[in-house]
């Protein structure tokens, strides 16, 4: 607001109702960052108006970061307290920006709309599957991805193309609104993102003579494969190559819960080897629990026989649940640490829930091995310096713990970003890879079709 | 045919290095076999790679020759006419590819050469073909002395000085444990390598990492060099993640071998009172061998440059070759 430039903008954001441009000086004069500032303006303000309408539905996502912006900020304040009277706190703003001034960097993280209208022709599975989704019934990057492909298959099969049109001209802009549907529940994951690539790769390459069934019914096939390759037996290859990494003996420290890590000590317990688990975990989606369960309640115990006789069932895991802030004590007890990961990034950082870029850390500076376990589809082009540019937060409402008190702002990210030069090794279906050498991989594999 | 002799026997000329050796040997294999198809020629020859393992006490760098040969058979395209035929051409693959392999030293040599400035000190470890190799050829326009380590228990360090002198370069022999108080002195150092493994490490003579860790704290590069038969898919995590690694390494006598050696010392004791050095000579230099490993491996980021035929590649671009090479 000390900014001369936005407090000329001023009445137009608060007087929500009339038209900005006549106000305004030409739009010729202004640069092109001030029109979108004001375009973003107009719109905000015409979403205000709605909202005093009577519309009740709560307005989730902040608008991208605009520090000194009267109506970003208003906005923001909206979703939190009173969605109903944005045009009202825009008086009260100058009071609010100094609490939520922590917040506003932090503003472009992406947040789950909780309650999403279902806008267009929604299937039912995916309106189902974006439900999950936003309650965290289905979490994590490998059952995101199976789920959504599954799901689509439905949509497939139960599409018909409109006269008039092909399959493989038509069928993605019927799927496009689907997958807005599902991001609006969630933001995108990786992982999705790279099997929507391919799903679309393989519709634009459909046959146009081939029957409509058949050539649904090819992509259901090739969906299946997808899954099937590049998760299911991946996972599988990894988890070979990573128990010839546990010796008997050996105390593993891994964090929260990976699918894969929890396959790779289940396997390594079921080949004999005898060795002991940390499970660190962090609030707030504690998700180590889980993994500590399926570690302790493990394998069907049963007497087995070798050699003409009768050997004892093994004793289950070893496990030691602690907290995050347990860690540096904990550390120099580990021989090896194996970690999950969200997605890889091509100069070798891995994306993963917050709190793992902590302990592969400690863990280099304690010179104890840090494995990341990732299947090559969750690979990702870019590049990613922080965890700042990108992110998600979890939504507060799931995950309450602590009272609720006027001007508290709860800030979880779910993701952090862990640099290659703390990673030993990215354990792959193609076998062990330095986290350098992670940018010759797609090149190596080629691109596997769906 | 026993697979064995024909290693050692292969062995014997003093330019093979053990993984060539091994690709010879299972050429011999393949060229002996009576494998009628491709499976069947693959799983002999994997049995035959598994016999020479077992043999052998330290299979690292023989393993990197077995499995680059069965790669290389297994990607090999089938047209020939029969299978004999195939057979023979895989044979004659193999043998020239030995023959090239037996020049690689020579461009190593050349390629290292270039990094070594007139009047340098060079610090050497053990004994390795393609080193000895370099410093000969440097030595033909180039002023150079050098250091080389003892390299205990195989004391391979005074052949090389032996060879050394021999050809006119001025070396001198210093202990493994004298290595920082040298690392000074020494403008680079330069090693050989058992197998260079895929995350750009080193596995070497024991004593190598050592010298690694002081040419760091010294900031004195370190050069490896390793021809690419010697280029390995293995990534060691730790010391103890080597194949060559085993329970007896570093372990600790059990309560019955120290009451033991307390009695021979006690009954040594007894005729009179023996001197400290006499008591001290019960541990002999075999004992001490026995608990003690023939090789280490050496991180990536202690290693400078490696030196292979293929050009002077940094830790990393060693390993992105060797993904290239086996992930596709």
């Amino acid at each position: 607001m000390a900014d001369p430039t936005t407090t000329s903008n001023e009445p137009s954001a608060s007087t929500s109702g009339s038209q900005p441009s006549g106000s305004q000086p030409s739009q010729k004069t202004m640069t092109k960052a001030e029109r979108r500032e004001l375009q973003e303006k107009q719109r905000a303000a015409k979403l205000a108006q709605k909202q005093t309408g009577g519309d009740t539905k709560p307005k989730a996502k902040p608008k991208p970061a605009r520090p000194t912006e009267a109506t970003s900020s208003s906005g923001a304040d909206a979703s939190r307290s009173h969605p109903k009277d944005a045009a009202a706190s825009t008086t009260v703003v100058e009071g609010v920006t100094s609490k939520s001034r922590s917040l506003r960097i932090f503003s472009h993280f992406g947040l789950p709309k909780h309650g999403p209208g279902v806008k267009g022709d929604i299937h039912p599975s995916i309106i189902r599957l974006a439900l999950q989704f936003s309650e965290f019934r289905i979490c994590g990057a490998n059952a995101r991805c199976i789920a959504t492909l599954t799901a689509f298959k439905t949509v497939i099969q139960d599409y018909t193309t409109p006269p008039n049109n092909t399959l493989s001209r038509h069928l993605m802009s019927h799927l496009s609104p689907q997958i807005t549907h599902l991001v609006s529940a969630r933001p995108m994951s990786v992982t999705m993102g790279n099997a929507i690539r391919q799903l679309k790769l393989e519709i634009s390459g459909s046959d146009i003579d081939m029957p409509e069934q058949d050539a649904k019914d090819l992509l259901c096939q090739k969906i299946d494969d997808y899954i099937r390759d590049r998760i299911i037996i991946a996972d599988e290859v990894i988890q070979d190559l990573a128990c010839k990494k546990i010796k008997d003996g050996d105390i593993i420290l891994t964090y929260a819960r990976s699918s894969v890590v929890e396959k790779v000590l289940l396997s390594a317990y079921k080949q004999g080897k005898r060795f002991s688990v940390i499970v660190v975990d962090s609030r707030p989606l504690l998700e180590g629990k889980a993994l500590l369960q399926a570690l302790t309640s493990a394998p069907p115990v049963s007497w087995t026989l070798s050699n003409d006789s009768l050997l004892p069932p093994p004793p289950p895991i070893p496990c030691t649940y602690a907290l995050l802030p347990a860690l540096p004590s904990l550390i120099s007890e580990a021989t090896t640490v194996i970690l999950g990961a969200h997605s890889l990034h091509s100069n070798g950082a891995v994306f993963s829930r917050a709190g793992t870029a902590l302990v592969a850390m400690m863990a280099n500076q304690h010179s104890v091995p840090v494995l990341v376990c990732c299947e090559t589809y969750k690979f990702s082009e870019g590049v990613m310096l922080d965890g700042f540019g990108k992110n998600e937060l979890a939504p507060s409402h799931l995950f309450q713990t602590s009272p609720q008190a006027p001007n508290l702002e709860i800030l979880n990210p779910l993701y952090d970003l862990t640099p290659p030069s703390c990673i030993t090794a990215v354990v792959t279906e193609v076998g062990l890879i330095p986290p350098s050498s992670i940018s010759s991989i797609p090149m190596a594999l080629g691109r596997i079709s769906l | 045919m026993d697979i064995c002799a024909t290693y050692q026997r292969k062995l014997e000329d003093d330019q093979i290095s053990p993984p060539l050796a091994a690709i010879l040997t299972l050429t011999e294999l393949c060229a002996s076999s009576t494998a009628g198809t491709m499976f069947e020629l693959v799983k002999a020859l994997n049995e035959g790679a598994d016999a020479l393992k077992q043999s052998s006490t330290n299979a690292i760098s023989l393993n990197a020759g077995c499995e680059l040969f069965i790669a290389f058979v297994t990607l090999f395209p089938h047209d020939s006419a029969s299978f004999s035929d195939l057979k023979m051409e895989l044979v004659k693959q193999g043998e020239t590819y030995v023959r090239q392999a037996l020049t690689y030293r020579q461009k190593i040599g050349e390629l290292a050469v270039d990094f070594i400035k007139d009047d340098s000190v060079i610090l050497t470890h053990s004994y390795s073909r393609v080193v000895m190799e370099t410093l000969l050829l440097a030595h033909r326009s180039k002023r150079i002395s050098v250091y080389v380590t003892e390299a205990r228990p195989r004391g391979l360090g005074v052949k090389t000085a032996e060879a050394l002198t021999a050809a006119g370069i001025p070396c001198t022999v210093i202990l493994d444990s004298a290595v920082a108080y040298a690392i000074e002195k020494v403008d680079f150092v330069l090693v050989g390598s058992e197998a260079v493994v895929e995350s750009g490490g080193l596995i070497n003579a024991i004593g190598s990492l050592n010298i690694a860790i002081i040419a760091k704290a010294a900031n004195k590069p370190f050069y490896a060099l390793a021809e690419s038969y010697k280029f390995h898919r293995l990534f060691p995590l730790s010391q103890y993640d080597l194949p060559s690694h085993n329970p007896r390494i570093l372990s600790f006598p059990t309560p019955s071998e120290m009451a033991q050696a307390a009695e021979n010392q006690m009954s040594s004791a007894s005729p009179g009172s023996r001197s400290a050095s006499q008591t001290l000579s019960s541990i002999t230099q075999e004992e001490i061998a026995k608990n003690n490993p023939d090789v280490d491996y050496t991180r990536p980021d202690l290693i400078s440059l490696v030196f292979s035929e293929l050009g002077s590649l940094t830790p990393s671009g060693v390993s992105q070759y060797l993904v290239g090479m086996f992930a596709g």
